[in-house]
């Protein structure tokens, strides 16, 4: 750019206002900000919810008899009424290096009771510690301490605590029809209590040891309904999926292995539909950055008429003048980038590592069967930061292509005799 | 079961209708209010003991339950489990509308929450809502004759019932079958809110206990489980039981075990 004459006197000319010329650079430079800040913590809250959604209970993948779902069924256990060598199949589930973590679980409805309160509710059997290693809902339990097997001790969450009105150390009745017929029910003791903030949980799933859960609903060691896995990376899901199958296949009667983007497929949408809004942005942003820059531009050149009227006099044609105003745009566009990377980078480091906590302004928001804490969480996506630069310096091109023009037909006679 | 006590309430209903209506009426006079009013009062205030074996089979297990059972009019009801041993003892009282399960094992009781009243009861094909359903047809449903006729070979009636905008009820559409020669209940088919057959009902077994005709047998079908059933039969059954008021349906008789 710098051997063009055209070049050199867009440039050059940039400072001959530059007040005008920052001001114009700002606009531009915060429609940057404004697009990568926005961006990159839309795809904060994305992340969060996914992350939430797949790690504070459910995995992000999960092995299960291929009729266990949608009905969840007491006898879908996997490997049918056989059931599986678990710790055979925890071994060759976990024999991918992007599986973090697996444990089996074990699932019945039943009810809960203490005193006069009873609340239906969702009986889950967990390894405890495989379990904390899986998921985050038992990590810091609110009170108390986890179940012990064989101990007929449970978990469960607040709000299912509060309509119980029990607290630790209290006696509850568990009733669940069990595989047999018969109605399974026995006598446990509350040792804590967890908080997921997600209402459907904490009011009805009570946690228990897999060995006391079957026991209660007459299911052998080796059946359970649900081997949950989860993976280093949530958006890795399917992909691991498809190594657990084969890593499982074969040990498994029509068992089949199913990430979370299957599961729940209304947050992929979601998160689909955000990403589709990232463009939509750009163009909101820099399209009213558009007519910022090309008013400015329009004025500059305005300003320069009998300077363009003299170079076509000369002799410079036409389309050196257009080119001598797209280079002055164009070193704008650059000089707003910079700019816009100097106001944005920092913020997005700092938001990224240590995001302000908005939470205590609006409180913790349950959406999509996730928990979101509202933070300035902001992603890193680098793909877009370039787009949204592109994105810039094609608007401050785009903006002076009209002024551009205008300057090349100025009438040279007209304009240097003062009419 | 808890659906079979109110079942056995209605067919003792039908059957004191067929006692005290000794000609049945036309089809012109036929008024499906007055013979639902009828059959829905004449089993209120009633007062049943007796002993039945309900007999459980799904696509995983079957099982056998021998019950002894009591009720007095349409808000009370006590059911315990006599066998198998392993339950012996087990008991479901219905007082108003609360219904308590009382647990031999652990020798406690616990109250029905009103999310599981359309849970099973005792892993049967009946609900706990069967027990404790408080709605008068009449009150809730508006009832037309949609059929009176030879259907094969007995002459019934089939009245439909719609529930009202207002009723707070499960069924979508319900249909009575009615013998008419002795107001025998044949049948009934409940529809869920959709139209779809949720289940059905079938009675048989017509005999005398207690003094009363009635139909020892009933089958309750789930629509969406072929080869699935619940069957409860009467071994015995008396009415009008003497001593018999509530003050016997108290959690203090539910935790008695035998």
């Amino acid at each position: 750019m710098s051997q063009s004459p055209w070049a050199r006197i867009g440039m050059r000319n940039l400072g001959r206002h530059p007040k005008r010329t920052l001001l114009t650079a700002m606009g531009l430079a915060v429609g940057f900000f404004a697009s990568v800040v926005l961006v990159g913590w839309s795809q904060g809250l994305v992340n969060q919810m996914v992350e939430n959604s797949t790690s504070l209970l459910g995995g992000q993948l999960e092995i299960h008899d291929a009729e266990f779902l949608p009905e969840r069924g007491l006898y879908d256990t996997i490997g049918g009424r056989d059931g599986v060598d678990l710790d055979q199949l925890l071994t060759r589930a976990t024999s991918d290096v992007r599986v973090v973590a697996a444990a089996p679980r074990v699932y019945a409805g039943g009810l809960v009771s203490s005193g006069n309160s009873t609340v239906a509710g969702m009986l889950m059997g967990v390894d405890p510690e495989g379990e904390v290693a899986l998921s985050r809902f038992l990590d810091v339990l609110t009170a108390g301490r986890l179940p012990r097997p064989g101990q007929n001790e449970l978990v469960v969450g607040t709000e299912m605590a509060r309509q119980l009105e029990t607290e630790i150390g209290g006696e509850l009745v568990v009733v669940a029809p069990a595989a047999d017929g018969s109605m399974g029910n026995d006598l446990f003791t509350l040792v804590g209590t967890y908080r997921t903030g997600l209402g459907e949980i904490d009011s009805a799933f009570a946690v228990l040891p897999v060995e006391d859960l079957q026991a209660l609903v007459v299911l052998s060691a080796g059946r359970v309904h649900e081997i949950a896995v989860s993976t280093q990376d949530p958006w890795v899901a399917e992909e691991v999926a498809v190594a657990v199958t084969t890593a499982v296949d074969g040990d498994v009667l029509e068992a089949e292995v199913v990430p979370w983007t299957e599961l729940n497929p209304a947050l992929v949408e979601y998160a689909r539909l955000a990403s589709s809004m990232y463009g939509v942005i750009l163009v909101i942003v820099f399209g009213l950055a558009m007519f910022g820059v090309a008013n400015t531009m329009l004025m500059a050149t305005y300003e320069r008429r009998r300077e363009f009227a003299v170079m076509l006099a000369v002799g410079t044609t036409p389309w050196g003048v257009v080119l001598s105003v797209l280079y002055e745009a164009l070193a704008l566009g650059l000089f707003a980038l910079v700019l816009g990377v100097v106001m944005t980078a920092p913020v997005m480091i700092w938001w990224h590592n240590a995001p302000p906590d908005l939470t205590g302004l609006v409180g913790e928001i349950e959406m999509m069967g996730s928990v979101v804490s509202l933070t300035m969480q902001v992603e890193y996506d680098v793909n877009f930061a370039v787009m949204t630069a592109a994105a810039l310096l094609a608007t401050a091109v785009v903006a002076a292509f009209y002024p551009a023009v205008r300057a090349s037909r100025v009438p040279p006679a007209d304009i240097l005799s003062g009419l | 079961m808890t659906g079979c006590m109110g079942c056995a309430r209605q067919t003792v209903g039908l059957v004191a209708v067929s006692m005290t209506t000794l000609v049945p009426p036309s089809y012109a006079q036929v008024d499906p209010y007055e013979i639902m009013d009828r059959v829905d009062q004449l089993y209120r205030g009633e007062s049943s003991h007796g002993t039945s074996t309900m007999e459980v089979v799904t696509e995983n297990w079957d099982r056998q339950m021998t019950m002894e059972l009591w009720s007095l009019g349409n808000d009370f009801s006590l059911v315990r489990i006599q066998a198998p041993a392993r339950e012996a003892g087990t008991a479901t009282l219905k007082a108003d509308r609360d219904i308590y399960n009382y647990l031999p094992k652990v020798d406690r009781t616990i109250k029905i929450p009103a999310s599981m009243m359309g849970g099973s009861w005792m892993g049967s094909h009946f609900t706990n809502d069967d027990l404790v359903q408080e709605s008068r047809l009449v009150d809730d449903y508006n009832i037309d004759l949609s059929f009176d006729g030879d259907r094969d070979g007995t002459v019934v009636w089939e009245f439909t019932l719609i529930p009202k905008a207002e009723a707070a009820v499960v069924w979508g559409r319900i249909e009575y079958e009615v013998r008419q020669a002795d107001y025998m209940p044949l049948g009934v088919r409940y529809y869920d809110e959709d139209g779809e057959l949720a289940r059905t009902m079938e009675f048989s077994d017509f005999v005398t206990l207690g003094g009363r005709t009635v139909p020892r047998l009933m089958m309750m079908r789930p629509a969406d489980k072929p080869g699935e059933h619940t069957s409860m039969r009467y071994e015995d059954l008396e009415f009008d039981v003497e001593d018999l008021d509530e003050s016997f349906f108290s959690l203090r008789t539910l935790q008695r075990r035998r």
